[in-house]
């Protein structure tokens, strides 16, 4: 079963897509990663192909490797929440359902975003609710298929689903959280050793 | 090492002559002592054609009056004749235009006699109002300089119980109302009749609601209230009337609007939201903010203000766009110790009171202003088409300045050349106005390549209309071919 295949799969019959990729060695962890690299490539492009009055940054406000992290590390951070979240809640998705799954719930963006930058092209800002209102369009149902998602592989019922996904939004931020506070601590300590290494060399 | 030993004294001796040469005195020439700057789209600041130049100054010591002592305010007649007010020797000093006395008001013993004068008006007709500071009351003088009549500190409910009077500015519109500004308070500026009834405050600057200080609030205990800063509306610090009766004010204490346009109902007409005035950068809250002390508009509806935290002068045309950026701290001529005034007169010299130096300096446009003033002028009149040319001389003179850009850009829009006015606009970093060009330009585009997107949209039609649904037969078709030979397959295998 080809990606492609995979892709029409899940923008038509989400359902069945994320019931199928639970059968034994249906998915390869390769996808996942292609899927964000795609998805990474189709957010450059629609950054690029923006027509000027749609632009909101200026060329050198636009890093590429933030823009990346800003996909990746949500999507990482997402899962691992996630998977934790729901192991301890009885849900039954294997991290690697929910590390490949969530990446395809991205198809709808990598599909259509760049179309519809296209168009900011052709549109003047008084019609500005074109744009808006398509990609606020993208937005859900990339949204509406994590919903999906995670109630289809782990097997839950619509209460749970809402307490689930909420737990792994608390959970998101804590790891943030964490990991800044970590990255602060962490700075100050080799910045510590690094004074004193200094304090040593002009002292000897 | 030989040959070194007699070079040196060589040497040295055309380094000697070299740092004599460069000791004698030059030449001087009419350079400011500050690179000309402005701010771009960009919120940068880069570097601008000088827009005013130090010309002279007006010194108390070479009059007949003798030195001025902190001088607070100076204004410009309609006959362009200068009142100073110098308000540590308690008296205003009229020059001519030849910058030589003409009188002097309020030193004379009497009912006239002036205490801490800080600000003075005079009509047309050549009454001068005095702003008595320290007296609290305003001082009328005729036009010989004789004292005619005061007005107290007016008495109303409105004002409330612990109000005090200190008047320091003061403008006097056609219909002989005074509005005052009174130092400290912050409800607005006074309007006075001309018998001295209070009639309303006018124009107030109010506190806005924030989410941030209400929370507060409700969170916070009684005794940390006492502890909060407690939120006052800002005070005024300067006005200045112009020929249509419009006010346009000084604010001090913060960031945004400092200036403003009020229409003769107490309107800002000047700002839509939150403008930035002075310099751009976003000082931490432990700096200072600008503090404008004075505004002075031209004939032509050009703002000029005095910033005080930096002593620079901005310069802004009738829409707020900044033009020019002059003066600064410091001790040569063209840089100020305090100033604490600034005003025209009808062929645009600026004179600044610099408090500090006890004078006025005078400066004058350079010849890139002129061609700026004239362009603005008719381009805030709507008059693009005459504008665009000396636009396009200022941009071959002056690549930074970005509203030149925004202009032609409007001129070449009035003109229906869109697709040029969109670079332009580009240029400009005008968003709106380009969206809007390339509207035009695009039902332009439609209408010349008609032909094409017509035969583009009957191609479609036949397209959507006949050829998908024979694709789809096809399709179709196939599938159910597929299907029946799997069948045929699997029954083969069967048997």
């Amino acid at each position: 079963v080809t990606i492609v295949h995979m892709m029409r799969q899940v923008l038509t019959h989400p359902l069945d897509f994320f019931y199928d990729i639970q059968k034994p060695n249906y998915l390869k962890w390769s996808q996942g990663f292609l899927l964000i690299l795609l998805a990474f490539l189709a957010r450059m492009g629609s950054l690029l192909l923006v027509g000027y009055h749609f632009e909101t940054r200026e060329a050198y406000e636009i890093s590429f490797i933030f823009e990346f992290i800003w996909i990746f590390i949500p999507w990482i951070t997402w899962c691992v929440a996630n998977w934790s979240v729901s192991t301890i809640s009885d849900g039954e998705g294997k991290f690697k359902e929910i590390l490949v799954g969530s990446a395809f719930c991205l198809t709808p963006y990598i599909l259509f975003i760049i179309p519809i930058t296209l168009v900011t092209n052709i549109i003047a800002l008084s019609e500005a609710e074109i744009y808006t209102f398509s990609t606020t369009f993208v937005f859900a149902w990339v949204g509406l298929l994590i919903l999906i998602k995670v109630k289809v592989l782990h097997d839950f019922e619509l209460g749970k689903l809402t307490l689930i996904v909420f737990l792994t939004i608390l959970a998101v931020g804590i790891i943030w959280f964490i990991g800044i506070l970590l990255y602060g601590l962490l700075s100050q300590f080799i910045s510590f050793f690094f004074d004193i290494y200094k304090e040593l060399r002009f002292r000897l | 090492v030989e040959i070194l030993k007699k070079l040196l004294p060589k040497w040295i001796c055309t380094l000697l002559t070299l740092l004599l040469v460069f000791m004698l005195p030059m030449e001087t020439m009419a350079t400011s002592p500050n690179q000309g700057y402005i701010w771009d789209k960009n919120g940068r600041d880069v570097h601008s054609i000088n827009g005013y130049v130090y010309e002279t100054s007006i010194d108390g010591a070479y009059l007949t009056t003798g030195p001025f002592s902190s001088p607070e305010d100076i204004f410009i007649a309609s006959d362009d004749s200068i009142y100073v007010v110098d308000t540590g020797n308690n008296r205003v000093v009229h020059l001519n235009t030849d910058l030589e006395v003409v009188k002097v008001i309020g030193d004379k013993e009497g009912p006239g006699v002036l205490n801490g004068p800080k600000g003075v008006y005079v009509k047309d007709d050549g009454t001068v109002y005095v702003a008595d500071t320290k007296n609290q009351r305003i001082a009328i003088y005729d036009n010989t300089g004789k004292f005619s009549k005061e007005l107290l500190a007016p008495d109303s409910p409105l004002l409330g119980s612990n109000f005090t009077y200190s008047p320091s500015k003061i403008v006097v519109d056609k219909r002989n109302y005074l509005y005052v500004v009174s130092e400290g308070n912050i409800k607005g500026l006074m309007q006075i009749d001309s018998k001295g009834d209070f009639k309303g405050f006018f124009g107030s600057n109010d506190v806005e609601f924030s989410l941030k200080r209400f929370l507060t609030r409700l969170i916070a205990t009684e005794e940390q209230k006492a502890k909060l800063e407690s939120v006052v509306p800002l005070a005024f610090s300067n006005l200045t009337l112009d020929k249509d009766g419009f006010i346009y004010t000084t604010t001090l204490g913060t960031d945004v609007n400092q200036l403003k346009r009020l229409s003769p109902v107490g309107v800002d007409t000047l700002n839509q939201g939150e403008k930035k005035y002075g310099d751009l950068i976003d000082y931490s809250e432990t700096f200072q903010t600008s503090s404008f002390i004075d505004i002075t508009v031209s004939e032509d509806g050009l703002i000029t203000a005095l910033d005080l935290t930096n002593s620079r002068i901005y310069q802004y045309d009738k829409l707020g766009n900044l033009l020019f950026v002059f003066g600064g701290n410091g001790d040569q001529n063209g840089v100020f110790l305090t100033p604490s005034s600034v005003d025209q007169n009808s062929e645009g010299i600026m004179f600044v009171v610099d408090k500090g130096r006890n004078r006025v300096d005078l400066f004058r446009t350079t010849p890139f202003a002129d061609l700026v003033h004239e362009a603005s002028t008719l381009y805030v009149e709507g008059r693009y088409e005459e504008a665009k040319k000396i636009w396009e001389e200022i941009i071959n003179l002056n690549a930074n300045f970005d509203i030149a850009y925004h202009a032609i850009g409007k001129a070449l829009y009035k003109s229906e050349k869109y697709s040029e006015a969109m670079e332009y606009f580009k240029l400009a970093n005008s968003k709106g106005d380009y969206s809007d060009a390339f509207r035009q330009y695009r039902i332009e585009y439609v209408r010349e390549n008609f032909i094409w997107f017509f035969s583009g949209t009957i191609l479609l039609f036949f397209l959507i209309r006949f050829g998908i649904p024979a694709l789809i037969k096809q399709i179709t078709r196939k599938r159910k071919k597929n299907k029946q030979e799997m069948v045929a397959n699997r029954e083969e295998e069967v048997s």
